[in-house]
């Protein structure tokens, strides 16, 4: 693995990133500057109340002593497996160095001042007063790196009157509306999302702000102050939901998987063979229907003239989703969508993590997994950055080539290289609780 | 505009987009536009493919009224072109010439016919960054497959995540349910965005532009969080749940209806600090309650079974008390994550989102009024990091402007246009 990124060319080549992240949100942003090759610097807590939650949570990898950290009984998340075998942190922290610090220590925050001082990029996700009550807010922070780019992620943004609201993904969702888009009508209430959308994607616009302040940078030598908002991101994720309200006045509705926007019908999840087990299909023309009814050969909706026609089919949806589903249940679900893409219509299994882990042979030609070794669980595959960049591949180990790091794992390498400490230094800050 | 041009929001000022293909690559050009890219939006004379999406601002399909054009095309410019015909290639070249990165989008056979022009492109303007945006990436197995979002969602692991809870007796009698509005070719645009705001940094760095391929496949692949390490770990698959989380197992319900038939997100953990603060909701709202009683002040007690239930119960009827605006104050002034299931466009009147311009106003003359649309999704300093000002272009509105910039003569055009090339 190192020999293989000794050769990489990096977009972000001599980019510091201090990572003050923590559970998903923020770790997202700095997950993709490491894959483009930023250094980033994870900075987190020794203490086992103030540690990274995310480290506390499932799925963990098999082993471990168990034995090391004492039961915190009142989070939900077990540290009985210690603080370095959860997947999902893994997942979200490959290609990161990772440092202890205490920022209630006020060397604590006196050391993350000089890295700081060294530093392109500080990203955080603490609730929104966090670093201004430790006096280490951009204002005072640029005082000392005015070419510091800053990006504050909150669930509804610093600025603005709900200054001091707190939000999960899931909060974000809800009052940003994405929510209520996605689910049957009224009554069924929203199906919502199965996960927190609004912690991935506002990463994404963090790590696409930040790559634009470093080219403005460029050009002016400033740095700036980035006020992220999760609900905002997830308004801009609305669709055409709010404009379509402004010139009808009109409640925005849900329409499960069927197609408001187009006279597309079939467009639906059916089920298939087996026990939860689905194939989507979308119709998009008559000719595409003539196809779907070619392939169902005898079946009784080949024949039917009212569905000749795309209005035809809107009109007699349900009856039409009714009559497809007594098809589509007889057949396997990779096997059907095979068919039908054979006829050119868009159909695919619906694909659960297994499928796509074990099966999916797109992802694996496309090298999706990558394997990244861990200092204490091994070597695990990660999901790399889906697209191929031909000069300055994205690549999800990071210049160091490795998945995420053990707490404290580079102490050494930072405190010494970049801070000059000696090792006298460093042990006796870390007897002391600093570091 | 002048204040935008020195914020992020003119981070790309100087840089032009050549946007072709269909509505696949339009959100990427839409946040390079909003990040102050010239984004050339280059049509068939027929128009965009997007242009026959709704919903249609007076009803009836019509290509200058559909909304979806409208969202995904702000501050663009539209270029008419035919690109089947033999003269076209040399004309895009000529608009190459003058670009910073080329976006394309489609099925990838679509694609193939204009990759070759492309190598020619990057040969002549190594500087050029040229991004294809398809739905499985231009090579691998399945790179012909056809798909649009719904079909994205489903084999991409979105959908499988998503939907209602379980039966009673542990089946589904609920398909799972791909989350409305176009979340695929978000995924995407955003990706192809960061990928080609690295490029634009490698090649402040080197010189050199790139060619990059992205999967919408891969792109949606990335995005459905601890569904992948839950198998990849433990060989688990999580099971779907209405509107929180997919796990292994069933959890308790997050939805909670208020007063006023809205739904509230709202959990309450074991935790000392949440368990405070349902309590005191409770009071300020009347309610009687148990929970200051020995037991629950262990919270060891509280995360059992029995405990939760009636915690729970609790929750439900602070809930149903009170409309859901006003649970979503008293709750986060007490320090609780809740918020209310809003439509999107109860946003447009919250004095949160007005003190932070989420919203932008657009003006359209042909209709005659302004439009809000979400317009940023972070500040930089003082003004939106996004920045949209000008509706989405008109089919062909600036084909002459940008023809002429590029070089084309008065005569040129005429004979282009009376050859239906332009």
């Amino acid at each position: 693995m190192a020999e293989q990124t000794t050769a990489r060319r990096w977009a972000l080549d001599g980019v510091r990133v201090i990572d003050l992240t923590w559970l998903l949100v923020g770790p997202q942003a700095t997950r993709i500057l490491a894959s483009f090759g930023a250094e980033v610097i994870r900075v987190e807590w020794r203490d086992p109340r103030a540690i990274d939650f995310l480290r506390y949570t499932p799925p963990f990898a098999p082993g471990g002593s168990g034995a090391a950290v004492e039961d915190r009984g009142l989070l939900s998340g077990s540290p009985k497996y210690g603080f370095n075998r959860s997947g999902n942190f893994n997942n979200i922290n490959p290609g990161k160095l990772g440092i202890t610090l205490n920022l209630n220590h006020p060397k604590g925050r006196e050391i993350l001042k000089r890295l700081v001082a060294t530093a392109d990029i500080l990203c955080e996700n603490f609730s929104p007063a966090r670093m201004a009550q430790w006096g280490i807010a951009y204002d005072e922070l640029s005082k000392l790196n005015p070419r510091l780019i800053y990006l504050q992620t909150t669930g509804v943004g610093k600025a603005g009157v709900y200054d001091d609201y707190v939000s999960y993904g899931p909060t974000a969702q809800a009052l940003s509306g994405l929510t209520h888009l996605s689910g049957l009508p009224e009554p069924h209430p929203p199906a919502g999302w199965g996960y927190s959308y609004l912690d991935h994607s506002p990463g994404y616009y963090g790590a696409m702000l930040v790559m634009a302040a470093l080219l403005r940078r460029r050009k002016t030598g400033a740095g700036c102050y980035i006020d992220l908002s999760q609900s905002e991101t997830g308004i801009f994720l609305s669709g055409t939901s709010t404009l379509e309200h402004q010139l009808d006045g009109q409640p925005t509705r849900r329409h499960g998987n069927r197609m408001p926007f187009a006279p597309h019908a079939p467009h639906g999840i059916y089920q298939c063979a087996g026990d939860d087990e689905w194939i989507a299909i979308a119709v998009e023309s008559d000719q595409q229907w003539r196809a779907l009814a070619d392939e169902l050969g005898a079946h009784a909706l080949a024949n039917d003239q009212r569905l000749r026609a795309a209005a035809g089919r809107k009109a007699n949806e349900d009856e039409l989703d009714g009559a497809l589903v007594q098809y589509t249940s007889r057949h396997e679900r990779y096997e059907l969508a095979r068919r039908l893409q054979a006829r050119g219509i868009a159909a695919g299994p619906v694909q659960r993590s297994d499928d796509r882990f074990e099966r999916d042979p797109q992802l694996r030609a496309r090298g999706y997994f990558v394997t990244l070794p861990h200092g204490e669980i091994g070597d695990w595959p990660i999901e790399n950055f889906p697209a191929k960049l031909e000069k300055s591949p994205a690549f999800v180990g990071g210049r160091h080539g490795r998945a995420s790091p053990m707490l404290g794992e580079d102490n050494d390498r930072v405190y010494r290289e970049l801070l000059a400490m000696t090792p006298e230094e460093i042990s006796a800050l870390t007897e002391e609780g600093v570091i | 505009m002048s204040a935008a041009a020195d914020g992020i929001a003119g981070a790309l000022a100087g840089t032009r987009v050549l946007e072709l293909g269909d509505q696949r690559c339009e959100f990427a050009g839409l946040l390079l536009a909003g990040l102050g890219a010239e984004v050339i939006k280059v049509e068939p004379r027929a128009g965009a493919p997007s242009r026959a999406l709704g919903p249609f601002a007076r009803g009836a399909p019509d290509p200058e009224q559909s909304l979806f054009f409208w969202r995904y095309n702000l501050n663009k410019k539209s270029v008419t072109l035919d690109l089947a015909r033999q003269e076209s290639p040399a004309l895009l070249l000529r608009l190459a010439a003058r670009a910073d990165v080329i976006i394309d989008s489609g099925l990838a056979r679509d694609i193939d016919a204009r990759l070759g022009a492309y190598r020619e492109f990057s040969a002549q303007y190594p500087r050029l960054v040229i991004c294809t945006i398809t739905p499985f990436g231009l090579d691998g197995p399945w790179r012909d497959l056809n798909a649009g979002d719904l079909v994205q969602l489903a084999m991409g692991g979105i959908a499988a995540v998503c939907g209602y809870d379980p039966a009673a007796d542990g089946r589904y009698d609920t398909a799972p349910i791909a989350p409305a509005m176009w979340h695929s070719l978000h995924l995407a645009g955003e990706y192809a965005a960061i990928a080609i705001t690295a490029a634009l940094n490698f090649r402040a760095l080197t010189g050199e532009g790139q060619f990059i391929d992205l999967s919408i496949h891969e792109a949606v692949s990335t995005c459905t969080e601890v569904a992948m390490p839950s198998y990849i770990y433990t060989r688990r698959v999580v099971r779907r749940q209405t509107a929180r989380h997919a796990a292994p197992v069933v959890s308790r319900p997050w939805l909670h209806r208020a007063a006023d038939g809205h739904w509230v997100n709202a959990t309450i953990s074991p935790s000392e600090r949440e368990f405070r603060a349902l309590i005191a909701l409770l009071d300020a709202a009347g309610i009687d309650h148990e929970l200051r009683s020995a037991a629950y002040a262990d919270s060891a007690h509280r995360a059992k079974a029995d405990a939760q239930a009636r915690i729970d119960g609790y929750l439900d009827r602070v809930i149903a008390s009170l409309p859901a605006d006003e649970i979503f104050h008293r709750a986060q002034r007490a320090g609780l994550a809740w918020a209310p299931v809003r439509r999107p466009e109860e946003n447009l009147d919250d004095p949160h989102f007005a003190a932070r311009a989420t919203f932008t106003s657009i003006e359209h003359p042909e209709l005659g009024r302004e439009l809000r649309y979400p317009g940023s999704v972070a500040i930089d300093g003082d003004q939106p990091a996004l920045s949209y000002t000008r509706r989405a272009p008109r089919l062909g509105e600036h084909t002459d402007e940008v023809l002429r910039a590029a070089g084309l003569q008065a005569a040129e055009l005429d004979a282009l246009r009376r050859d239906a090339i332009i």
